[in-house]
């Protein structure tokens, strides 16, 4: 069936037709738009900000935007361009020629992953920028405040978006590793929805199993936060101060359990498309 | 149909050994968040549920939504409507605690405001007998005391927490020995306002716990701020010749300020 060896360069291609086929969908550039106008907007915001002090209210709302669309986005374009793919006959032709499925599903996860890149890094750049907007306005009117100089550490701000992006680049595995054997995009959709909420809460569960003090239960919370992601670890820079900044020895970590979940994912994705037919 | 409950037996094998070995790869930079994010250190499992609910539906967003609840709160302030702001105060400490605001206002509307609109709604200061408005601000006052010690869990060196605590324990059971003891680990806390060490001394004095008082005095007064906001230099050295006079320290032995 492979008679051709695997191809890191057909897997770029098709990853490159994924992003251009994002580019050209209305759903991208909606929740992009929705995304930019919700940090700029909240600039506009700020009057009904009372516990947060002002700037940490704007960071706030852009990670909040950035976490919010971000996953809406990944969860819909993955589902959206792989079931494309199938309906639209293109991946019965594509995986007629000498292309591995391995690489079909390699492909579609660059694509997707470079999708939701491009999604973090311009509403990061946005959120600095509005950030910097603000902050210098603020050192002006209160230079005495600022003595010490800025108060956001952009470094931070870029590490935030850097981690909002890696948890978005598991869930796109996720959701591709459902796609992968689901017969619907709506089931896809609808399963990656409730990926995203329970890998957000797995560590209450683990938490209450672990309170609730029976071995079993235990076991249960562990094999479930074991199976699911924790997608609270990439809040590990909810601060814009560089003293709060986490040693890069734990960025790694996060970088390593994201990278490590998305080549399981990946993996068993590949596993399950390969027995899948077309 | 057997197959397929084979390969989902087998990807959820793959997923839980793999996640086994990330989780604990992941261990040290998981407790690291859970230490810096207070939102993630819950005891209560009911806020926990909460607090996570929120966090994973609504990301970054929960300052906004906190906020928005906050205004709700306000407007049901407005109209004295007790059950809802009561329940607002608790449900916007547990949807963004970070904020100290919350948690200190929230302590005021429950120690000030909400004994009056009880009394009120029982007939007013007029009708109802003072050993019952006295325990109705008791009553109050503690519920105050417990939103402030959930709220130092979240914020264990907040100095703004401790001061007002004390000012409840003072203004509300007047209970100086306690408000003492608050306005000491007020002062114990980072960037802490001097007049929480002035205030410590004062009410130490007016136990009678004169000698205590002049040494916390003569120990604070080289530590107070050359900008004296709140300090009222002249007060604190004021103070210690008072009691310095009232308790009949000879002269050779009385303070004598470095500065």
């Amino acid at each position: 069936m492979n008679a051709v060896p695997f191809s890191f360069w057909r897997a770029l291609l098709i990853a490159q037709n994924t992003l251009r086929e994002a580019a050209r969908q209305k759903l991208f550039l909606f929740f992009l738009l929705l995304a930019l106008a919700l940090v700029v907007g909240a600039r506009w915001l700020r009057d009904f900000s009372f516990g947060a002090p002002e700037l940490k209210f704007l960071a706030d709302c852009g990670f909040g935007a950035m976490a919010f669309f971000g996953a809406a986005l990944a969860i819909t374009a993955t589902a959206q361009l792989f079931f494309s793919e199938i309906e639209n006959r293109t991946a019965l032709t594509l995986l007629a020629k000498p292309v591995w499925r391995a690489e079909f599903i390699l492909g579609k996860f660059l694509g997707l992953a470079a999708v939701t890149a491009i999604f973090c890094a311009m509403l990061t750049l946005l959120l600095m920028a509005v950030l910097r907007w603000r902050e210098g306005e603020l050192m002006r009117e209160f230079p005495e405040t600022f003595a010490s100089g800025g108060a956001v550490s952009y470094a931070m701000v870029a590490l935030g978006g850097l981690l909002q992006w890696l948890k978005l680049a598991v869930l796109v595995a996720l959701a591709l590793l459902v796609a992968s054997f689901a017969q619907t995009q709506l089931f896809t959709v609808v399963t990656g929805f409730f990926i995203l909420v329970i890998c957000h809460l797995q560590y209450l569960a683990q938490d209450a199993y672990a309170r609730a003090g029976s071995w079993f239960a235990q076991n249960i919370g562990g094999a479930l936060a074991a199976v699911f992601p924790n997608f609270q670890l990439f809040a590990l820079a909810d601060s814009l101060n560089a003293a709060d900044a986490p040693p890069a020895l734990h960025v790694v970590r996060v970088v390593l359990y994201a990278a490590g979940y998305i080549v399981a994912a990946g993996a068993l994705a590949v596993y399950c498309f390969r027995k899948r037919e077309i | 149909m057997k197959s397929s409950a084979l390969t989902a037996t087998f990807v959820i094998v793959v997923l839980a050994v793999t996640g086994t070995l990330l989780n604990r790869l992941a261990a040290p930079a998981w407790s690291a968040t859970r230490e810096k994010q207070p939102a993630l250190t819950l005891d209560s499992s009911v806020t926990a549920a909460g607090q996570g609910v929120t966090l994973a539906l609504l990301g970054g967003f929960r300052a906004l939504v906190a906020d928005a609840a906050w205004m709700r709160m306000y407007a049901r302030w407005e109209v004295r409507d007790l059950p809802a702001v009561e329940t607002l105060i608790r449900v916007v400490s547990a949807i963004d605690p970070r904020p100290v605001y919350f948690w200190i206002n929230g302590a005021r509307i429950l120690a000030y405001d909400l004994p009056v609109w009880r009394i009120e709604a029982a007939g007013g200061f007029e009708r109802v007998a003072g050993p019952t408005q006295q325990r109705i601000g008791r009553e109050q006052a503690q519920l105050a005391l417990r939103h402030l010690d959930a709220a130092m869990a979240f914020h264990p060196a907040s100095a703004d927490l401790w001061t007002e605590r004390a000012s409840i324990e003072l203004s509300k059971l007047h209970d100086l020995a306690a408000a003492a003891e608050s306005f000491r680990r007020a002062w114990e806390q980072p960037r802490a306002p001097f007049y929480a060490a002035r205030l410590h001394a004062e009410l130490l004095r007016r136990q009678g716990r004169k000698a205590e008082a002049l040494a916390w005095l003569v120990q604070v007064h080289p530590l107070q701020p050359p900008d004296p906001e709140g300090g009222r230099e002249d007060v604190v050295l004021q103070r210690i010749r008072d009691l310095e006079r009232e308790l009949g320290v000879a002269p050779e032995r009385t303070y004598q300020p470095v500065r």
